[in-house]
């Protein structure tokens, strides 16, 4: 016996079409043209770097929801059935994703060489010195590591892999739906046994080339899983808010229930607990050794309001989520679960400003303050990136099923019951 | 949450479309045995003679396990230099050995408490030998902290207790976390194995009643609490059990990740690096499940329990090590791949030595027994082959021993200046006292499948299709 | 030995008839009576209409007990008992202290919840009435019985036997006390 979720309001009638894609493509067109505008306009350094914070932003949330979709194969899961097909959706981003990233590539690379990542022109000056990366020995040890060419390399490398992976679980999944043939759950989970590896190599050096190199002098070996850990957080926090809205508009009415929210809301918790794990294993270890090569980084990220930043990431985004998240009720009732996806889903952007921004320093190598009038970059380029994935995703949503009709797991999944139920 | 029904809500027409294609889930039991049978299989080692293979294997371990004791009886009375230890090598076989059986241990709590969590029905079979192994692991590996302080008598400075030195411990210290993270460890281990025992001690108790064995059913009795299948009480019971997994989770991820700290928090080349914590849980993991494995499939052999753990069972743990194993090369790779981008002269130093230096046989017996021996658990023909995934068990604890040894000798004996450079040589007393420890874990666990229920017979018959209220037949 | 009656039991065979008989004797309204299994059985709870249990606030008090014993302890003897700096770190920091207060935390919930759970199920009691029916060793391993005791308002002796009787139990024992 399912417990229903009672929502007053609505009466859409279920199945209905969804929504206009066009509002989002607008949004995303507008918020790119004005990034573009001001790039232009105002400081070209610190709105690009606004651009990378939202393409990163936005694609490790992707990459994360694919980890998601292999995860579940992997694991034979039935209650992740549920969003899986919305996962299945939303990769569809993954190559516009790329293509979003390609200006940075170009602007860093070609037209201002060396604007965002300093170590892409040997003359740019290294903050806060006289020294240029040309003479630095630091950058000459791992030159062969980052040059342009490797660089793009690896970026089309990355893109490669998630956007085959994702071609390849989205084909299997739209193809079963048409005639329920096993042989798609078995190509998911070999792939999936393949591509989780991959893709977990693949999210490690993107978030070293993109956003550790920002600063090349620094360095730490559990930064890749960092940005697993965050990204998951986002992918999660977006699933549950799609449930909700997919269950506001009528189409999950009989489907979705306290039970499927109750598990992505433990997720969700086991997730925040994961990434305080690592960002405490970083940060302490780095602390305790107290090793000048090291701490720099940290040192420069409790200068003025960066330090007030770095305390909201413990107790907003680890302490309250936490907290928050070990009631039953806050997981299961859609107003407490909708609050707490979108608090994570705006702490996760404060959480990769913190680890990118840092790195727009002054002459005096301090680094740019954390509010400033500058940070309407960072609203227009999230909207300008969000807003063209969202596109992408209510374009992949009309062309199939809302669920994956023919999945082995699906009947598991709608009559899915809590192990302890009460 | 209220649960009224909406007033004409209209069902979702997809739902008319549903026709999931057919893929039945492993059977956890085979052979649809009935709750009865699993009662009289389990409970049947403890109530029948003891078999012959078992006094022997039991002379064996106990033979082995004094090996241990001679070795630290002559510590305690001669000294600490009796163990290989030397500048610079200050700490050699008795740490590696620690870390070593306590991550052998964290499988059992993964077992136990992380695959509750995760609704994996099929712990069942195997999560109360893996506890059991967990606290058998603990105490092996309590003995090299406790012991290496030489004069044991003063060990208890170790906790914050009233003294009459006038100073307090120095909780700055990795080393002191450790005590605290081993003793919880350890302690929570035992309450959680016990509390899962206790209706199975109420089982056995009322058979032994019911054959007229007074004394044994007084013995299971007084353990077994009181214990009557109320179901008030398994749902205290339950809560309180879901409670313990929960919190046994993070417990034991914390645990070996203190572990880490002991090597991470300094500054050593090869040791100072943030990975550090995963990948010691990781690792912990993978050798676990290979003991795991070593354990689980000769027993399986002996009791013919078959139809209890199914090959799905020996699949997963498979799986398992596999993931893990992933996990460590994933690592491996990491920390090279820093200690070149780092540019630190030092560690990078570190990493060619450890491949191509004096411990270059460790390093690689290492590589091939964490990154290459889980490989072969891709292939289902592998994972089939019962004696093959046990000498593949054996290797992966192998490799777990090196990996430990291999990091902290290497960054030992060849750390910033080349006139303090060394070669450690273990003395006949460590090899003894490792060694001996196999036999200290043989014997508890020879001991536990004697005279405990090795299955949970209460968890395992929840699991089974007739369990369901809603099961077909009525 | 008192005569005086502790209440009824009858077995059943299968976890389907036994939680058809929960609901039953839940909706007839009787409040002192019990069900024994060998396992948990899924749904029984709100079969019998018994509420979550109180474990997890006993346990939440004992985790909070541990943290601040062990951050606690930390600060009064590094910070203020016996100040000493060591490795150039500051006297406290929740960093340093983080692991251990962790550890505590976990320790004391694991012991609040094993006593709460004893506490809340009244154990140790090694004796009970109930097991002094003929067939109580079948309860611990695949039978399944209801209890009824007979100082619940609504007992009856001969009425709640017929009730048992038509549930499908089978051999309705009186129990002594």
């Amino acid at each position: 016996m399912t417990s229903r979720l009672s929502i007053p309001g609505s009466a859409a009638a279920a199945g209905s079409p969804a929504p206009n894609a066009g509002v989002a493509l607008g949004v995303g067109l507008a918020g790119t043209a004005l990034t573009a505008a001001g790039f232009f306009v105002s400081d070209p350094r610190r709105v690009a770097l606004s651009w990378l914070v939202a393409v990163g932003y936005w694609t490790m949330i992707v990459v994360a929801m694919l980890m998601l979709v292999l995860i579940h194969h992997i694991f034979d899961a039935s209650w992740g059935v549920i969003i899986r097909r919305q996962y299945e959706h939303w990769l569809a981003a993954l190559k516009w994703l790329f293509l979003l990233f390609l200006p940075l590539l170009a602007i860093s690379a070609y037209l201002r060489p060396g604007l965002i990542w300093l170590w892409m022109n040997p003359g740019s000056l290294l903050p806060g010195t006289h020294e240029t990366v040309g003479e630095d020995i630091l950058y000459f040890k791992k030159a062969g590591y980052l040059n342009v060419g490797f660089f793009t390399l690896r970026l089309v490398l990355f893109f490669g892999i998630w956007i085959w992976l994702a071609y390849v679980v989205r084909r299997n999944s739209f193809r079963q739906d048409a005639d329920g043939d096993l042989k798609w759950t078995r190509s998911n989970r070999c792939w999936a046994a393949a591509g989780l590896p991959l893709s977990g190599f693949a999210i490690t050096f993107a978030s070293i080339d993109w956003f550790k190199s920002l600063d090349y002098h620094w360095f730490s070996t559990i930064y890749g899983v960092y940005f697993f850990a965050t990204g998951m957080r986002g992918a999660l926090a977006i699933g549950v808010l799609l449930m909700l809205w997919l269950h506001r508009r009528g189409d999950y009415r009989g489907i979705l229930n306290r039970n499927h929210l109750h598990s992505i809301g433990q997720l969700m918790l086991t997730f925040t607990v994961f990434w305080a794990y690592i960002a405490f294993s970083q940060y302490f270890l780095i602390w305790n050794a107290n090793v000048p090569e090291e701490t720099f980084y940290f040192n420069l990220r409790e200068y003025g309001d960066w330090y007030w930043v770095g305390m909201s990431l413990l107790f907003l985004y680890f302490a309250f989520p936490f907290c928050y998240l070990l009631s039953y009720r806050h997981k299961v009732e859609p107003h407490w679960a909708r609050f707490i996806a979108w608090w994570i889903l705006v702490m996760l952007f404060v959480d990769i400003c913190f680890n990118t921004l840092p790195a727009a320093r002054d002459a005096a190598g301090h680094p740019h303050p954390f509010f400033s009038l500058l940070m309407g970059w960072h609203f227009t380029a999230l909207a300008g990136v969000g807003g063209i994935c969202v596109w992408a995703y209510l374009r992949s949503f009309s062309t199939t099923k809302l669920l994956p009709i023919r999945d082995p797991r699906i009947a598991e999944c709608l009559s899915y019951q809590e192990a302890s139920a009460e | 949450m209220s649960e009224a029904v909406e007033a004409a809500v209209a069902v979702p027409a997809i739902l008319a479309e549903v026709k999931p294609a057919v893929l039945p889930r492993a059977v956890l039991v085979e052979n649809n045995r009935s709750f009865a049978w699993i009662s009289d299989k389990i409970c049947g080692i403890i109530e029948g003679p003891t078999p012959r293979w078992w006094w022997i294997c039991f002379g064996v371990a106990s033979f082995i396990a004094s090996f241990t004791v001679a070795g630290l009886i002559y510590l305690v009375g001669t000294g600490v230099g009796v163990w290989g230890h030397r500048s610079p090598i200050n700490w050699g076989w008795p740490i590696v050995n620690f870390v070593f059986w306590i991550g052998i241990g964290h499988a059992g709590t993964l077992i136990s408490a992380i695959l509750c969590l995760l609704r994996q029905k099929w712990r069942t079979s195997i999560n109360r030998a893996a506890e059991a192994m967990t606290i058998f692991a603990v105490v092996c590996a309590g003995i090299f902290p406790l012991f290496h302080v030489g004069r044991v008598w003063f060990a208890w400075y170790l906790f914050p207790l009233p003294n009459s030195n006038g100073i307090w411990q120095n909780f700055r210290s990795p080393l002191e976390w450790d005590v605290f993270a081993v003793s919880t460890y350890g302690t929570v281990s035992v309450l959680f194995w016990y509390v899962g025992m206790i209706p199975d001690l109420g089982l056995l108790r009322d058979r032994f009643t019911a054959a007229g064995k007074r004394v044994r059913a007084f013995l299971y009795g007084l353990f077994a609490m009181g214990w009557r299948g109320s179901n008030r009480h398994w749902s205290n019971y339950e809560m309180a059990y879901l409670i313990l997994a929960g919190i046994a989770t993070p417990l034991v991820l914390s645990v070996h990740t203190i572990v880490s700290f002991d090597f991470a928090v300094s500054l050593i080349p090869g040791w100072h690096t943030t990975i550090f914590p995963p990948y010691f849980v990781a690792g912990a993991i993978y050798s676990g499940f290979g003991m795991v494995l070593t354990l689980v499939l000769p027993l399986r052999a002996v009791f013919k329990l078959e139809d209890l753990i199914t090959q799905h069972h020996i699949d997963n743990m498979c799986k398992i090590a596999l993931a893990t194993g992933s996990m460590v090369g994933y690592a491996y790779m990491m920390e090279f791949f820093i200690a070149w981008y780092g540019a630190n002269p030092n560690e990078g130093f570190t990493f060619i030595n450890r491949a191509f230096g004096p411990y270059a046989w460790a390093y690689w017996t290492m590589v091939t027994c964490n990154v290459i021996v889980p490989q072969f658990f891709w292939f289902k023909g592998v994972r089939r082959n019962i004696a093959f995934v046990w000498i593949l068990s054996l290797l992966v604890n192998v490799g777990m021993w090196m990996e430990r040894f291999v990091i902290i000798c290497t960054s030992l004996t060849r750390d910033f200046l080349p006139s303090s450079w060394g070669y450690l040589s273990p003395t006949v007393v460590d090899i003894f006292t490792f060694f001996g420890t196999f036999g200290v874990f043989g014997t508890l666990f020879l001991l536990f499948i004697r005279f405990l229920p090795m299955m949970p017979m209460a968890e395992i018959k929840a699991v089974t299709p007739q369990a369901d209220a809603h099961h077909g037949h009525h | 030995m008192s005569e005086k009656s502790y209440g009824l039991i009858a077995m059943f065979d299968t976890p389907a008839d036994i939680m058809q008989a929960a609901e039953a004797v839940r909706d007839a309204g009787y409040k002192s009576w019990d069900v024994i299994t060998p396992f948990p059985i899924h749904g029984m709870d709100r079969a019998m209409g018994v509420r979550r249990s109180l474990v997890p606030r006993i346990s939440l008090a004992g985790g909070i007990i541990g943290f601040v014993t062990g951050m606690g302890l930390i600060w009064w003897s590094g910070a203020w008992n016996f100040k000493l700096v060591v490795g150039g770190k500051p006297l406290f920091s929740p960093l340093f202290a983080f692991p251990i207060s962790y550890e505590l935390t976990i320790l004391f919930t694991a012991f609040a919840t094993i006593l709460g759970m004893f506490l809340l199920n009244r154990l140790p009691m090694h004796y009970h009435a109930v097991m002094k029916q003929a067939h109580f060793q079948r309860a611990m391993d695949d039978r399944f019985f209801v209890v009824i005791e007979a100082r619940d308002p609504r007992y009856d002796r001969a009425a709640t036997e017929a009730l048992l009787a038509r549930l499908g139990g089978r051999e309705i024992e009186e129990l002594e006390d």
